[in-house]
């Protein structure tokens, strides 16, 4: 691992800054909705920001989005709009920061770095909002001064609500532009930054992704109601899996997933594939919430639900459910925060449901603790990017909550691999902590429900 | 009068942002989370501690709770039987709370104490907090029947400066974007992902409505849940926890100074009082001057930095001068001239402050004095003054009614 994936320390900061600033940003691609919520996000502190478009009415909508998105009429104030055709050589030639938001195909993004190269300032950084698309690959064959000035600043969807932010440096990115790039992102734009490596998915979607995808799968054998409560809140996250399926966009799911599917081998691979119902469901417009509904529909009041085999809908009133009454438990204990006994019921429930539970939980920690060294540095920065990404409890801290011993014994009655450094632990016997961030108040990632 | 030393050992706060409602977490859940998150943190067994002080504004409106004190003893079974008590003053109650526990520590009578503020105030919808707050003022008088009472009685303060010195609006704008700036660098603050700048708080539309006189919403603080949580230890043990912990004593802050005051309880009395001095509210000055005589010290520049309650905007301005780092009424100068920002000449709330890192009532003076330890043993983060050595505080109750100032340092 090189310099590029350790962060500065807090003290160096302000140095990093080093007096420059970002004076002018350009976004292309900011009628999506990445595109515009980033470039809300630059007004902050950004004075003046260009939205992008292919024409100059979408990058007016694109501003209308960002306008409602932060609700404030600065957004307006501070920001100009135009199109590819009219504005793109002039805006970019004149900006510090380029930032680049179009759809997630490789011919696009490289057809509109082909023209920001040709007018870009040799010292304007360029980036790339890309959710897994490889940075090298984005950059191979363009000049020295693109490469060196290159890099992904992924942001999670909305940039104005979560602070957790990718930053990827490509092989040839100076390490200076780099540090540069997090201490504005960090000072200026208040995100919680983690340094990735250049892998599929890089670190929160793939360790995040694994899992809901997992959910999906699930939800062919068990249905998406009991999906969501045996992974649900008193697990760890504020939202439940599939529901975050549909309000990520079964699209965005599938790009997800299907990248990470063809370009890696580990040893959770087939978790990584798209159930077939969903590929069947897409065909006929099914998107999730955007599309007006995906596991779950809303009819009034009520919710309906997916029935994954036959693609139809029936009213979750319909549905039974097994006896459940250890994530109630689990739920009281969670709610005057006795965390560690809520989960000391987790780990002992019996049933078949509470194993399907603890699969999903297990193989989220082993396969974060796997992929430590390989997307980040250590697993604090999958600690992190899950935790400020995806508000998800981070996988060290379920390892502290549970005890380093009880989760090594589920990883091993799931069938999961146990990662080396739970192992070792546990053969030390000494007590270890594994999260490593005292600032961050790990108790409100256990959601009492 | 000779005292013996107060020794901090750090502590812990609980995420600003959070919502204990929505997660379906009881009022014990804070009071769980912020002292056995600083016990874990400041590496301290239950079984050391000797008394514990509950620093809280009206968990019986807020939660229809009472009895705080014996909620501490819930936390863990090591704490049954411990002495404890609950101070209330307002938005000071967690600084009434540390101060009862340092004077404890002083007179010998125990060597270390937990001291917790702790508020849980999005139980109720906004204009029902409101007015819960108005008990904070003469609550007859001047909050019964009066929508966000508080907002109403600090736009006035605004007013007498106006009145006194002109105040211009914009100078309360960069208060507020300063503070938002600063939040965005900690991670425990509330507004960490709200959108601000100067141009946004000093707009006049509906993003940024009125709710009293000249405050606006971007000048306000927040309505916030959290707990924030200290340690307070005599010499003699903070000898034994610098030994325990491989640090030497003198790395281990203290606090050296402290001041006190209560001025009249209805707005219009205190600034009656004072048409004659050259402070607005003369009984906050005097809080902060007796923190420095306490604390040796001669004046503003001798501490690193603020953290002040900047509950509006209008009340950081007014600490501004009253801490004399411009004359009465030049409060503007600080603000035109950078003073305040976190690598200024003088820092006010790198945390965020009251606007931006959150205030939950009774928490904020203990969330105060733990961000003076953190900044005064290099633990800040992003939002650490760097070298800071020493620290100041400045805790209100009411409108300008009980204030409380410590200073910390190493």
């Amino acid at each position: 691992m090189s310099a590029k994936m350790t962060s500065p320390r807090p003290a160096d900061l302000r140095k990093l800054l080093g007096g420059r600033e970002i004076e002018r940003v350009v976004v292309l691609g900011a009628n999506g909705t990445m595109g515009y919520g980033s470039a809300a996000l630059f007004t902050t502190a950004v004075p003046q920001v260009t939205f992008l478009a292919r024409t100059r009415q979408k990058a007016e909508e694109g501003l209308d989005a960002a306008v409602k998105q932060v609700r404030s009429p600065t957004v307006r104030s501070r920001s100009s709009v135009g199109s590819y055709d009219d504005d793109l050589d002039g805006q970019v030639a004149e900006a510090d920061l380029i930032f680049e938001a179009l759809t997630e195909d490789f011919e696009i993004k490289r057809e509109i770095f082909d023209r920001v190269e040709e007018v870009r300032r040799d010292d304007s950084i360029v980036a790339t909002v890309t959710s897994g698309l490889s940075i090298n690959q984005l950059c191979a064959g363009r000049g020295d001064s693109f490469r060196k000035n290159f890099l992904g600043l992924h942001f999670f969807n909305p940039p104005n609500v979560i602070v957790g932010t990718e930053l990827i440096a490509g092989d040839d990115t100076d390490c200076e532009v780099v540090d540069f790039v997090e201490a504005f992102a960090r000072l200026r734009l208040g995100r919680e930054i983690v340094r990735t490596a250049d892998t599929p998915a890089f670190a929160g979607n793939r360790v995040g992704f694994k899992v809901l995808n997992e959910a999906a799968q699930l939800a062919e054998q068990i249905g998406p109601v009991l999906v969501d409560r045996l992974v649900g809140p008193y697990t760890g996250r504020a939202l439940t899996p599939l529901a975050t399926i549909d309000l990520v966009g079964w699209d965005i799911h599938r790009a997800i997933v299907d990248n990470v599917f063809e370009n890696s081998k580990d040893e959770a691979h087939a978790t990584l594939e798209l159930p077939g119902f969903m590929a069947k469901a897409m065909e006929k417009g099914v998107l999730g919430d955007k599309s007006g509904g995906g596991f779950f529909k809303k009819d009034g009041k009520a919710r309906l639900v997916l029935d994954p085999a036959s693609g139809d809908y029936k009213a979750e009133s319909e549905i039974a459910l097994p006896d459940l009454s250890y994530i109630d438990e689990i739920a009281h204990l969670h709610s005057m925060a006795r965390y560690s006994e809520g989960m000391e019921v987790f780990l002992s429930a019996e049933g078949d449901e509470a194993d399907i539970a603890r699969k999903v939980i297990a193989g989220y920690i082993s396969y974060a603790f796997h992929r430590a060294g390989e997307v980040t540095e250590t697993i604090t920065g999958i600690d992190m990017i899950m935790g400020a990404g995806f508000n998800w409890a981070p996988p060290s801290v379920l390892v502290d909550t549970m005890g380093v011993a009880a989760t090594v014994r589920m990883i091993e009655q799931a069938g999961l691999p146990v990662p080396q450094k739970l192992a070792q632990a546990v053969t030390a016997g000494e007590p270890t902590r594994f999260f490593d961030n005292a600032q961050v108040n790990t108790g409100k990632y256990f959601v009492a429900a | 009068m000779a005292t013996s030393e107060v020794y901090v050992l750090g502590g812990y706060q609980t995420d600003f942002g959070r919502n204990w409602t929505k997660e379906n977490k009881h009022f014990s859940a804070l009071m769980r989370e912020g002292v056995l998150g600083a016990l874990e943190r400041c590496e301290i067994a239950p079984e050391e501690i000797e008394s514990a002080h509950v620093g809280n504004f009206a968990a019986e409106l807020y939660c229809m709770q009472g009895h705080l004190g014996a909620f501490f003893t819930e936390v863990h079974p090591a704490f049954s039987g411990l002495p404890t008590g609950r101070h209330e003053a307002a938005c000071a109650s967690g600084s009434i709370a540390l101060l009862a526990a340092s004077a404890e520590i002083e007179a010998g009578r125990y060597d270390l104490q937990a001291v917790v503020g702790i508020e849980q105030m999005k139980t109720v919808s906004p204009a029902e907090g409101g007015s819960f707050l108005g008990t904070a003022a003469w609550y007859d008088q001047e909050a019964k029947g009066v929508e966000f009472p508080f907002p109403k009685l600090f736009g006035r303060l605004g007013d007498e400066y106006d009145r006194r010195y002109g105040l211009k609006d914009e100078y309360l704008a960069e208060i507020s974007r300063i503070n938002y700036g600063n939040a965005k660098l900690n991670p425990n603050a509330q507004t960490r992902t709200w959108y601000m700048n100067k141009e946004h708080a000093l707009c006049r539309t509906d993003d940024n409505p009125e709710v009293g006189g000249r405050i606006r919403i971007a000048d306000c603080s927040q309505v916030t849940d959290g707990v924030a949580t200290v340690f307070l230890a005599s010499r003699a043990y903070a000898e034994r926890y610098a030994k325990g912990t491989g640090k030497k004593l003198e790395e281990i802050p203290r606090i050296k100074g402290w001041g006190h005051n209560t001025a009249r309880l209805r707005f219009a009395d205190k600034i009656a009082e004072s048409q004659s001095d050259r402070y607005v509210l003369p009984h906050v000055r005097s809080t902060i001057t007796s923190a420095w005589k306490r604390a040796g010290l001669s004046d503003v520049n001798d501490v690193d930095g603020i953290e002040t309650h900047d509950c509006f905007t209008t009340s950081e301005y007014m600490a501004i001068d009253h801490f004399g780092i411009t004359e009465p009424g030049e409060s503007w100068k600080a603000v035109e001239e950078g003073w305040l920002e976190i690598d200024g000449k003088h820092p006010i709330n790198p945390s965020g402050g009251l606007i931006g890192a959150g205030h939950p009532v009774g928490a904020t003076g203990v969330r105060q004095l733990l961000d003076g330890y953190l900044q005064v043993t290099d633990q800040a983060g992003d939002y650490q003054v760097e070298g800071a050595k020493s620290f100041q505080t400045l805790n209100i109750g009411g409108s300008g009614t009980t204030s409380v100032s410590f200073v910390i340092g190493v």
